[in-house]
């Protein structure tokens, strides 16, 4: 396993855990699924 | 002499209690329009169908819990219409309503857009009157008129407007009727608030004398409260004493109250709020025997016809448990052709074209064992549900369309009422067949704190779309034939076991009685088509925006977590695996105590699709393993296509089947997907119910722990569910398990 492949797998995991935070702690079970209309001012 | 600008500015001008529709920032005019209404009156129906919006409709009260918004552009104006909870009247009692009061007291729209059922006139005129008190500029839909003239109804709309000072019109909100003059109506109201103002309605003398000594009193005393709310409205409340506002403009002066009062009081006696909703009665029962005209003859409609049978007292729960056989057999029987076919094709040409794009591009090997045993085989895996899902998500559609939901909350009063709940609960806990979360949120229709938590802790027991995929593996291993009556009996054990906590909580965490329960039954209505797919799709859509996030990216965390440390020879010994193996032990009574299970059931907590998806990764072939030949492209594309003809073909013949028209083909096909071949070898019939029970129970995923933390204002009644449940699961599936092997089913 070299240098690059390092780098890639580093890219690949902070990625996921960057889409994690995103979509479940961000988010907070928020109305999933619901864009139509929905306020998001919460 | 004055400039035309100048008078016209003048005409618009805003004054006392109106507000002129403001300006953006790219000085368009914007019309904030409050939709206000009964429940179940079809206000976010008529949104959907003015502004092209999506929000969710049911046939049931109590469909919109919060606030949404719909905004779109007419004839270069901006118009923002706020859909609000339904609500009988502006004095609230459950947290719903009180979203859609504040909104309309204290943000002040431009005008408020009050939606009215046709067929129910008088009971919607009560809220009316109440609006009107607002004094903010009002146009009347009178919605369904529709059904109005199906049963012969006619409506003197002149007459309404006369006496209310409103512009009404009638409207069909499912058919698209009146939408043009109703929105004409819109406008012209907001571009001139002064001239359109409502009437002010008398309530009698003795209590317009009392309300003018007030608002006299209080201009003298405390102007500001009336620069902040209505004049009127806030001289009424105080007059209830409407304890949710006097708390809100922070009112104690008892003794102005005291002298205001007098006179009425020692007329009328003590209780002034009576008082004040008999004044309201009499005028919303005396404008509807002026302008509505029923037929002499009633005729015995489909829908009573119909409740006779369904809310039959014996007859009532048998028929809800078995419309929910039918729909998971119908569900079941459709999609399975579909779910193989992606199945097929994620196994098969995707995961080959996958390594051909990488090895294209010169990735590192090590990607395309990430890409195929990891991604397609993670992610893959949950698509392979998204047939079961959608058809799932239609039904539940049709069913909260039809109005069914409402019934199945009558005929279980009596089941919830032993729990100390009352039906009105059993509605947010049908809602969590589809997912908990909205479930969840529905519990604000509730009115007391103590029912709402209850009802939360026990939706996580209603099995969501996302166990389904466990669901289907494991029941299309064991029990191919009778998967949609196995599916099931895994819903009705969670409503069982519901039944069971809600003792459980009765006796200790939540003692005492739920009130009686009055709930409107509306009439039957046959959901169209559109409708029927866009909300299907507005709740499936969800399942495939978890798959294309969070669900990948799982996946991707998972394949690391199985390959290292790197180089790591048997996934036994990864990370992965030896957490798994330090909780098997802990499954072992449960009958599937490997660490594979294991090691699934950790992951699964982010959500439970997840479970099926570590499960497909961790027995996915690994490459040297796979004896893969592979066609040339051209093949793999027409087969595609070809085996899909077959899937729909299938799915159309199971069907006809389920109806008993013609004989199931039985003939197997060969074990294609590597995971089930694993499945079958590592449990047994017992073990796999114990282990899909235990998915159904072990704990609610993150996004409802959210949710929970959300609507409870912290992580209390989370921790709760987290420590019955996980006790709970273990206990079931104990017992499913040793008490099956007792009985000798363990073979
Ligand atoms: N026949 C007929 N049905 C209608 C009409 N408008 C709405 N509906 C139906 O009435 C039901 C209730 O509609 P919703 O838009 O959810 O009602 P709502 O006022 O938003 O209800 P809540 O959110 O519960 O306050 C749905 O089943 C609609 O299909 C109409 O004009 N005619
Ligand atoms: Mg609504």
């Amino acid at each position: 396993m070299g240098f690059s492949d390092l780098v890639i797998a580093a890219v690949l995991v902070v990625g996921c855990c960057y889409i994690l935070y995103r979509s479940l702690w961000q988010k907070k079970g928020h109305c999933p699924g619901c864009d139509g209309g929905c306020d998001r001012s919460h | 002499m004055k400039s035309v600008v100048q008078l016209k500015d003048e005409v618009v001008a805003p004054a006392d209690g109106y507000r002129d529709a403001t300006v953006d920032s790219g000085a368009r005019r914007v019309i904030t329009v409050a939709v206000a209404g009964n429940p179940n009156a079809g206000k976010s129906t008529l949104i959907n169908a003015i502004a092209g919006s999506r929000l969710h409709v049911g046939n049931w009260p109590g469909v919109t819990v919060e606030k949404k918004e719909a905004s779109f552009e007419h004839q270069g104006t901006r118009i923002r219409l706020v859909d609000l909870p339904g609500t009988y009247s502006l004095s609230p009692y459950t947290q719903e309503e009180i979203i859609a009061r504040d909104y309309l007291v204290q943000e002040r729209p431009d005008l408020i857009l009050n939606v009215v059922d046709s067929t129910n006139l008088e009971r919607n005129l009560y809220l009316t009157v109440q609006i009107l008190e607002l004094g903010i500029p009002v146009v009347m839909a009178l919605n369904m008129s529709d059904e109005a003239q199906e049963k012969g109804y006619r409506l003197d709309v002149k007459g309404i407007e006369e006496m209310l000072g409103v512009v009404a019109v009638p409207t069909a909100a499912t058919r698209k009727s009146g939408l043009d003059q109703l929105l004409e109506a819109v406008v012209a109201t907001a571009a001139a608030p002064k001239l359109r103002r409502p009437k002010k309605l008398n309530y009698g003398y003795d209590i317009e004398t009392a309300a003018e000594l007030l608002a006299r009193e209080l201009a003298l005393e405390s102007a500001p409260l009336l620069e902040r709310f209505p004049e009127r409205w806030l001289v009424l409340k105080i007059m209830e004493r409407d304890e949710h506002v006097l708390r809100q403009v922070n009112f104690g002066d008892e003794a102005l109250l005291e002298r205001a009062l007098h006179h009425l009081r020692s007329e009328h006696g003590d209780d002034v709020e009576s008082l004040m909703a008999e004044a309201r009665y009499g005028l919303a029962s005396g404008l509807t025997r002026e302008v509505l005209r029923k037929p002499e003859l009633k005729k015995t409609e489909l829908t009573e016809k119909i409740d006779r049978v369904v809310l039959n007292r014996f007859l009532g729960i048998p028929i809800f448990l078995g419309a929910m056989w039918l729909m998971f057999k119908l569900t079941f029987d459709l999609s399975k052709p579909f779910g193989d076919w992606i199945n097929d094709m994620t196994g098969g040409p995707f995961k080959h074209w996958a390594s051909i794009l990488l090895g294209a591009i010169g990735a590192p090997d090590w990607t395309v064992s990430l890409a195929t045993e990891g991604v397609i085989s993670g992610v893959g895996f949950v698509l392979v549900f998204v047939p079961v899902i959608f058809l799932m998500m239609f039904f539940i559609t049709f069913l909260e369309g039809s109005g069914y939901m409402a019934r199945a909350a009558f005929v279980m009063d009596r089941a919830m009422h032993a729990i100390g709940l009352h039906g009105k609960s059993f509605i947010p806990m049908l809602l969590g067949f589809g997912c908990n979360v909205p479930g969840i949120y529905a519990t604000r229709t509730l009115e007391n704190p103590r029912d709402k938590a209850l009802t939360a802790l026990l939706i996580p027991l209603m099995s969501c779309g996302a166990r389904l995929p466990v669901y289907v593996v494991f029941t299309g291993a064991f029990f191919p034939r009778s998967s949609g009556t196995v599916i099931w009996s895994l819903y009705v054990m969670g409503i069982a076991l519901a039944i069971v906590m809600g003792l459980i909580f009765k006796k200790t965490l939540f003692r005492g009685e739920a009130p009686m329960f009055i709930m409107e039954l509306p009439p039957y209505r046959m959901p169209s088509l559109h409708s029927l797919c866009v909300h299907t799709w507005e709740k499936g859509k969800h399942f495939l925006i978890k798959a294309g996030t969070y669900i990948f990216a799982v996946s991707v965390l998972v394949w690391f977590l199985l390959n290292l440390p790197w180089g790591v020879e048997n996934r036994k010994d990864s990370y992965l695996g030896q957490a798994g193996q330090v909780m098997a032990p802990a499954l072992a009574p449960l009958g599937f105590g490997t660490w594979q299970a294991a090691s699934s059931l950790i992951t699964g907590v982010i959500a439970k699709e997840i479970v099926v998806g570590t499960m497909g990764e961790i027995y996915a072939p690994k490459k040297e393993e796979a004896k893969q030949e592979f066609k040339p492209f051209g093949e793999e594309v027409k087969e595609v296509a070809v085996s899909f003809g077959k899937a729909c073909r299938e799915s159309v013949s199971n069907v006809v089947s389920t109806f008993g028209i013609t004989s199931l083909d039985t003939q197997e096909k060969e074990e294609r997907s590597a995971l089930k071949g694993m499945v079958l070898k590592t449990f047994t019939p017992l073990t796999a119910y114990a282990f899909m029970a235990f998915v159904l129970l072990y704990m609610p995923c993150m996004v409802v722990a959210f949710a929970m933390r959300q609507e409870f204002n912290g992580w209390k009644w989370f921790g709760v569910a987290f420590a019955y449940q996980t006790v709970l699961a273990w206990g079931m599936a104990c017992l499913i398990y040793q008490g099956g092997t007792l009985l000798g089913l363990g073979g």
